[in-house]
Order: structure tokens, then sequence, then C-alpha cells
């Protein structure tokens, strides 16, 4: 038998080749296909019903008055500038689903393998933080194929419609895509850290919805007592989003810093309780 | 070369010590047993070596590098007790992945797997997931994991531990064919097959160091161990004490004895008592030259 010996590859190829076997994981095994039919399903009434139908309703001027008359003249101006009438709506949706799938997709990024010991496995043979990083790409993988896939089928509905729109459309399905992608990363970092203390992917969300909860009452109580202090605001992921709704296209980007700066922080305290904590 | 040295090492679980102030100093070579009863701090010391945990005090180097260093990355390998594989993956891709961040590229990580699944019998499982593995399966498919890449060094806790006698030999023959390149530190409770395979042995009891020997090393004494069949114990006992040239005489269980002498090169020990066995028609069972692990731990 021979003996080979061989070189340790880099950080980077591990991080790389952890991140593509998550991604084969989520999409090869049963309850990756199980989630995904679940996904595909919800959005496929998503876009059947309110997107579709939405669209037409919003095209029409009359509608554009009674929102301005319901919410104020500037609340929602920003709907019907939407170039393809139908992004208007899967915008919406999209800016409050994908966080919330995210959380429920990437809960299981370390805790279940934590608990069986299959961790002890891979870091062996990689550091912690290729293990944490390659993961938590993994899982951002996986959440852009989800939003490329919503993509492609709003699209394809758009196109049943008026096949002149495809050029708008795709250029702004790519924008919605980049924006999207930067709303859910502090959801799926925030996953990433929970997993690792959390003993099962449900424990871990029942986590998030509490960190959630009590984040966003200590931020409320703070933002009465000192009503200046708005800032604190944007510690919690999602904080931007209900400003993001009144926004299209290239504007939304102007929100982008807050989810990227979140996303920074809450990585770097995740890799800090993944050196520290027993595997 | 030095295998693993470790320095007044100590690791206290909310201040009840599991380790205490161990030093331990090993060589590369032939496999190393880890011997204690439970609780005695063997899957500690394994876990600090493995980087699982982190030692509360005390230094610790294997291969003369830091741990968690990324030099001792595929060097280091072990079979971490309890751990399994992800259930819902197939085994082949576990391996061939684990095969890649060794740095084993493309189709040669797939063989390597495949190489290691075969080391332990279990190619045709290789597609499977393992959850439809048995719980001796799913050891051998651990095993397999510890053995990608060859690394030099392989630490095995309770690698037989519920495992039936046929596939207990066979890791058995697995840990000797790889003892050539790569050196086991094996934790077990089954002493008698540690016996079978370890050199050094190190003993481990309410996680202080108690002993560190080695099985086959000459000594100034030497040990016949007798079993006997069926005969008059306290007879055999009283026959054997009137042997020359012997230091002692021990019964370690109801029909065992050990015979303590000073090292002799010729048989007349062994002649004199064949003679007294002959003499009073005295059947026995086995006559071993040494003692066994249990005895060389348990005897003072």
């Amino acid at each position: 038998m021979n003996n080979p010996t061989f070189s340790s590859p880099s950080a980077l190829s591990h991080i790389w080749l952890l991140a593509r076997f998550e991604l084969t994981k989520r999409f090869n095994s049963r309850s990756g296909i199980v989630a995904l039919i679940a996904f595909i399903m919800v959005w496929s009434v998503i876009l059947i019903y309110p997107v579709k139908e939405a669209a037409s309703i919003i095209m029409q001027p009359s509608f554009k008055e009674f929102m301005a008359a319901v919410f104020g003249p500037t609340t929602l101006d920003q709907l019907f500038n939407w170039k393809v009438a139908e992004f208007a709506v899967f915008w919406v949706a999209a800016l409050y689903l994908f966080p919330l799938f995210s959380i429920f997709i990437s809960a299981d990024q370390f805790s279940s393998d934590k608990q069986r010991g299959t961790l002890r496995f891979i870091s062996l043979r990689v550091s912690r933080n290729s293990l944490f990083l390659g993961r938590f790409i993994g899982q951002i993988l996986i959440q852009s194929i989800l939003i490329l896939l919503t993509l492609v089928a709003a699209i394809a509905l758009i196109m049943s419609r008026d096949s002149s729109l495809l050029l708008p459309a795709l250029n702004t399905a790519m924008i919605i895509f980049a924006s999207i992608l930067i709303v859910v990363l502090p959801y799926i970092a925030m996953m990433a850290l929970l997993s690792i203390i959390a003993n099962s992917a449900r424990q871990a969300s029942i986590f998030a919805v509490i960190l959630w909860i009590i984040v966003s009452l200590i931020i409320t109580l703070v933002n009465v007592q000192f009503p200046g202090f708005n800032v604190i605001g944007y510690l919690l992921p999602g904080s931007q989003l209900s400003d993001m709704v009144n926004t299209q296209g290239i504007a939304a980007f102007a929100y982008a810093p807050i989810p990227l700066l979140q996303t920074v922080v809450i990585l770097l305290i995740g890799r800090m309780v993944m050196q520290r904590s027993a595997l | 070369m030095n295998l693993i040295h470790c320095k007044q090492l100590s690791k206290s679980y909310n201040g009840k010590p599991a380790l205490d102030k161990v030093d331990i100093s090993l060589v590369s070579g032939a496999p190393i047993a880890l011997v204690g009863p439970n609780g005695a701090g063997k899957t500690t010391l394994f876990s600090i070596l493995c980087g699982y945990i982190k030692p509360s005090a005390g230094e610790v180097t294997i291969l003369g590098e830091a741990i968690g260093s990324p030099k001792l990355k595929g060097l280091l390998s072990a079979l971490p007790q309890d751990a399994q594989l992800d259930p819902d993956c197939s085994i082949v891709s576990q391996l061939k992945l684990f095969a890649e961040l060794q740095g084993i590229k493309g189709k040669a990580a797939k063989l390597e797997a495949m190489r290691v699944l075969e080391l332990v019998d279990l190619v045709n499982v290789a597609k499977a997931r393992p959850k439809s593995l048995s719980h001796g399966m799913s050891k051998r498919v651990s095993i397999a994991q510890a053995l990608i890449g060859s690394p030099k060094l392989v630490l095995l806790d309770e690698p037989t531990a519920g495992l039936d006698p046929v596939n207990t030999k066979k890791i058995r023959q697995i840990v000797r064919e790889q003892s050539e390149h790569t050196t086991f530190v094996i934790s077990s409770h089954n002493l008698d097959e540690l016996e079978k395979l370890c050199d050094q042995v190190i003993y481990l009891e309410a996680g202080r160091l108690k002993q560190s020997l080695s099985i086959h090393t000459a000594q100034d004494v030497d040990y016949l161990t007798l079993i006997m069949k069926k005969a008059d114990m306290a007879a055999v006992h009283q026959a054997l004490l009137g042997l020359t040239a012997i230091t002692k005489v021990s019964q370690s269980a109801n029909n065992q004895f050990i015979i303590e002498y000073p090292t002799q090169s010729d048989f007349t020990l062994e002649q004199q008592l064949f003679s007294v066995l002959a003499q009073h028609q005295w059947q026995y069972k086995s006559i071993m030259k040494g003692r066994t692990l249990e005895d060389t731990l348990f005897s003072s």
C-alpha cells in the first residue's frame, strides 16, 4: 500500500470545500428536498395570487390615489415607480419572507453536528475558523439559489403577461437579488452563532425568536426613555426592513451598510464562540 | 520521535478535576494502551489531544507542535468516542470530503475513501447513509475515517466497545497492519486485547497518572502464570511454594497462580513445576511466561 503524504490545503480551499458540501447536502438529502418543495409551494402561491393579481391592481391609477389617501402621499409612493409592477409586490413579500426562511433553513448550521460529534471528525482536519466560515458561506450559496429560483419564476410570470418587459425585468431582478441577499446575511450569521450555542435546530430557532423579541423590547424601551438614541435600533437584523419597503431599484442599496455591518459584528462574535466552545 | 508530550496537564469541570497534573511522554512506535476505570480521565485526555476541549493548565505538544497547529492537520487523526457521521449524507461522500480536506484532490479523494472502507470490510455500504448501519458497522466506518491519508498518530477511544468478537479481531488486525507507519494510542477496558497489541501501557486513575510501563521490557524478575483445571487450590499453592529459586507465589484468581522468580535463562523452574504437577496428577489449563496485563496493573 502506498503511503502518500499530502500538504494540507489552504484555509480558503477548506472554506470552499465545506461550503460546497453544505450546498450539495441541502439539495441532496431528503429533509432538504422536503424543505425545498415547501419553499417552492409557498412561493408559487405568492407568485400566482398576490403578485399576479396585485400587479394588475397597482397598474390602475385609481389605486395609487387610494393608497396616497390612506397612507399619505410619500409613505408608499415608491411602490408605483417599479418598471415592472409584479416586482413591486414581489419586493415587499421577499423583504419579509426571505429573512424568515433564512432563519429556519440555516438554523442547523452546527447544532445537530455538534450534538452527534460530527464536528469532531471535521475539526481534526480544518481550523475552527474555516469550519465556521465554510458553513456560513454554504448557507449563503443555498439562499442565493433560493432567491434566484423565485426571481426566475417571477420573470416567467411577467413574460406570460408582456414579453417586451424581459430586459427591464432582468435588470430589476439582478438588483433585487443583490439587495435581498444582503438583507439575509445578518440572519444567516445570527443563526450560525445561535446554532453553536443551541443543542438542536429547533432550539436555535427558539433562541432566534426569543432574541428578536427581547432585543425589540429593549430597543422600544430605550427609544421611549431616550428618544434621541435611535441608532440602537440598528442593533437588530431587519430593523431597516420597514424603511426598505418604500424603496426601489438601486436606491435600496443605501440601506446595505446596516446589514453588512451587522453581519461582520455577528460573525466576529460567532467566531469567538466557536473558538471557545467544546466540541 | 517525540509523539505526545504532556507536562502538568490538568483539566477540571466546574472545579472538579478530570485530569490532575498529568505528565506523559510517548514516542512513536508500537501501539500504546491507555487504561483506567470509568471516569479516570481517558476521554478527557483524548479530547484535549484532539483539540475538542482546552486544558485548564499545563502544556501539551503532539509531534512537537502545539495542539490546534495547522501543521498537525492530516497528521493526527482520531476515533472520538460516540461521534457519528451525518445521518443524511452517504458514507462515501463524507469520507471523500474528509480526504479532500486533508489535501487529497478529486478522484484520488474518492479512491482514498474506498481504500479505507476496504480496510474495514465495508465497501458494500459506501453509498448507504450512516443511519442504516448497525452499531458495529458505524464504529468500523468511524475507524475507517481515522485512517484516511495514513496519519502519523491515531487516537482510538474504545475502538472495540460493542463489537462482536469477529469484528474485534478485524480491528486488531487493522491496527497491527497500519502500525508500520502509524502510531496508535488506544483506550479500552479490554485488557486482553490491549495486551495483544500494545507494548507501552499508561494507567490513569481519578485523573492522575498511576503507572506507565512497558509490557515487554526485560526486568530482573520474571513471572509464570499458571492456570489450573480442577484441583485442590490450597494444596497447589502449598506445593508451588515448595519450588526452589522462586520469590513469591500469589493466587490472582480462584484457579490462577502467579509465580515470581529471578530471571533465569534455562528451564529449571518449568521442569520443577511439571514434576510437581505430574507427582500430584494435577491437570493444568495453561502456563504462560509473564503476567497478564490485568495482573501487571492490579497486582500491587
